[in-house]
């Protein structure tokens, strides 16, 4: 696991308060029991201020549409974050 | 004794990322090896303000496992209902968490969005059936519904001003009249981005203009029992386009952006907490480094740095005047200082640049004994709780040991540049105001008259010479509207001499006024020291041929002056005058009440009954064997005297 899936993992434990809790890239809203579109905003406010980054309204929402996964979170992140250090 | 990560956490003040996590991961992890103890009682203190939302909602889930086990007896209980034109879910979520560290346990109703209208018009609408005893309105700036047009002139602005106010004071009024509940009203904060540039703030139709007329007509026009939650204040501290960041209006009707949601809540906590009389009431200060820089024992009138000159210095001052200026408006001021005691107050009466001077303080001690010890001193002496005070010195050593021995005294963080410092008292809000009566501004000198009084006490040949020697006047009223507000005040703050410790709202009492079955007094003492002001309150109902006193509360400064046998002699004379029997009284025993326990038989009354949790009621029959009870207090009667 990449340290960016693993720092996002831990994001994800915290809001959805579950320690045990894994993702992989083909993991989507599907799979986490209470990931619905409340816990969606909670999840991208956390990922914000843990990685310093800012979505768009239109990537929010996208990021939120059913099918998503976090492999499409990871690759918008990853993205971001390069555009930030390079 | 704290453990690090608690004291790391509290000492950061909620802004090291790290801390906070490690402090969430220790609550979880406490609570998983069975210590639940241990984490209901630290719970309360970690809820400070500025947590981030994670954090924040972390916690919440927290405080509600904790319920889930038995939690904590809370101090008090409220119903509070959130009415909102944007979601209102976090927010009510934290604002549970802050009414938690005030020891308010609440029960919420939240409106479905968008409803706020309806909820309070609708016969049949959950609000009506939850019966709250606070409303509070979540809105922004879209809810303005009259705006402006660039045609109108500054009358047609006017009067779309006054349209929005009546819009929200009809809502007050079912508030008032048909919720009995006190009403938070929100005011608007402006969109950060101004469509005429700076001539939005001049140009009638300007919106930034138009927002801040209705904010300050809503302050205007709002009658007791509503209270204004300024948000656009709240918007302003935070950077109005951090304040406002849309995406998270447009993705998910947030009030405003999410980082600064567990701030509005922390905003609407003190609002209440102070509503239901917990604020604190008196700031404690250290000398040596926090009024002045450098130690006068060492440096000498001449050396410590105040005042005019270096930034230092005046950065000393002006802290000492925003500290002025909180003792002015009636917080009470004490001095916490291991020093020796004749060289403290010297700066005080000699050090040309001081701006604090003796008479701001209520309360001075200095020696060199321990600090818990000496606060717990200044609680005794201002007949407050531990939980009154704020605990403000630069020595964390100091703070440390009082946030370990002394958990109800809260304790914030000093920053060691005194620039900093007004700010870092203001951001736990712990003085909210509810009202700034008359008596706020004249706390400093009953507490200066208290202790001449003790001086003449203890010269005094017998009590009874002593207390004719007061010279003491009362006047009884009912409740009016001039005394309306100290009296809730009382009702909602006092714990010590008050039986039954029930609590009204401002509202609730405006229907006891106009009741023909009630009976509802206040008592205003004079001396020959000065104005006591208004100091006891009776709520009393006729009930068959009795007259039940409901309520019964005086302020503790006036104590063994004989107001209590003066109020009796005139609740006889009411209750004969209606032709009733006999007075029952009520005792309802608190951890806070102890000295009124023996209240009724020192009175003269006769036990009825009592019940396991220590509950007691009282009798006084009112035949012929029954003589007024002696004191020394001149009733002064006044012409609009007039009985209920």
């Amino acid at each position: 696991m990449s340290t960016l899936q693993s720092d996002l993992q831990d994001v994800f434990r915290r809001v959805f308060d579950d320690d045990a809790l894994t993702i992989t890239g083909a993991t989507s809203a599907a799979d986490i029991d209470g990931w619905d579109s409340m816990a969606h905003i909670d999840l991208i406010i956390a990922i914000e201020k843990q990685f310093g980054v800012k979505f768009a309204g239109g990537e929010i929402a996208a990021l939120g549409r059913r099918g998503q996964t976090v492999g499409d979170m990871l690759q918008l992140l990853e993205s971001k974050m390069g555009r930030i250090g390079g | 004794m704290l453990s690090d990560i608690v004291e790391r956490f509290m000492v950061s003040g909620s802004g090291d990322a790290e801390a906070t996590l490690h402090l969430v991961r220790w609550l979880k992890d406490e609570l998983k090896a069975g210590n639940r103890q241990v984490v209901v009682e630290i719970f309360p203190r970690l809820l400070i303000p500025g947590l981030d939302y994670t954090t924040a909602m972390s916690l919440h889930r927290i405080l509600k496992q904790l319920r889930a086990g038995g939690g904590r007896a809370p101090e008090r209980r409220t119903r509070i209902a959130v009415l909102g034109s944007a979601t209102t879910h976090q927010l009510v979520d934290f604002l549970d968490l802050y009414l938690h560290a005030g020891r308010v346990e609440v029960e919420l109703y939240e409106a479905d969005y968008g409803t706020i209208t309806q909820e309070f018009l609708d016969p049949t609408s959950g609000l009506r059936r939850f019966a709250p005893h606070f409303v509070i309105t979540c809105t922004t700036w879209r809810d303005l519904k009259s705006r402006p047009l660039l045609t109108d002139d500054s009358e047609a602005v006017g009067r779309k001003v006054e349209a929005e106010v009546a819009a929200w004071s009809a809502l007050w009024r079912v508030a008032r009249d048909e919720f009995n509940c006190q009403f938070i009203q929100s005011n608007f904060v402006a969109p950060p981005w101004r469509s005429l540039g700076n001539l939005d703030v001049q140009h009638p139709a300007g919106f930034s203009r138009f927002v801040s007329l209705v904010n300050r007509a809503l302050a205007d026009q709002a009658p007791a029992g509503v209270i204004i939650q300024d948000v656009d204040r709240l918007a302003a501290e935070a950077g109005r386009w951090h304040w406002s960041d849309e995406r998270f209006y447009h993705q998910a009707k947030l009030p405003c952006a999410p980082e600064y949601l567990a701030e509005y809540a922390y905003n609407l906590a003190a609002l209440i907490l102070a509503q239901l009389g917990t604020a604190r009431k008196c700031l404690v200060l250290d000398l040596d480094n926090t009024l002045w820089g450098g130690v006068i024992g060492d440096d000498g009138l001449g050396g410590i740095r105040l005042g005019q000159g270096d930034p230092e210095s005046e950065a000393f001052s002006s802290f000492q005047s925003y500290v002025k200026t909180l003792g002015e408006r009636g917080v009470m001021l004490a001095v916490c200082s291991k020093n020796n005691p004749e060289i403290a107050r010297e700066v005080f009466e000699k050090h040309p640049d001081m701006v604090l001077r003796l008479d701001d303080i209520s309360c001075f001690i200095a020696n060199w004994d321990d600090k818990p010890g000496n606060l717990k001193r200044i609680a005794a002496e201002l007949n407050i709780g531990l939980n009154a005070l704020v605990f403000f010195d630069d020595n964390p050593a100091e703070r440390s040991i009082v946030r370990q021995l002394l958990p109800e005294v809260a304790v914030p963080e000093v920053p060691d540049d005194p620039s900093y410092r007004i700010r870092a008292l203001e951001r736990y809000r712990y003085f909210e105001a509810v009202v700034i009566s008359t008596e706020d501004l004249k706390r400093k000198e009953y507490y200066r008259a208290n202790s001449v009084r003790q001086a003449l006490e203890s010269s005094a040949a017998s009590l009874d010479d002593f207390l004719r020697s007061l010279e003491m006047q009362a006047r009884i009223d009912p409740i009016l509207t001039v005394n309306l507000e100290r009296t809730v005040q009382l009702i909602n703050r006092s714990n010590q001499f008050n039986l039954t410790t029930r609590r009204y709202t401002s509202a609730e009492i405006q229907k006891l006024m106009s009741s023909a079955h009630w009976v509802v007094r206040t008592v205003s003492l004079r001396d020959r020291f000065g104005d006591n002001g208004l100091i006891n309150v009776i709520l009393a109902r006729i009930e068959g041929d009795s007259l039940v006193i409901d309520t019964w509360l005086m302020s503790c400064r006036v104590l063994r002056r004989g107001v209590e046998a003066l109020v009796t002699n005139h609740l006889a004379h009411v209750a004969a005058e209606r032709g009733l029997a006999r007075m029952v009284g009520e005792y309802i025993p608190t951890p806070k009440n102890d000295l009124v326990r023996e209240h009724y038989p020192r009175l003269g009354f006769r036990q009825l009954e009592s019940d396991p949790a220590g509950r007691t009621l009282w009798e006084l029959r009112l035949d012929e064997a029954w003589r007024p009870l002696t004191h020394f207090i001149k009733e002064v009667v006044v012409d609009e005297h007039t009985a209920v």
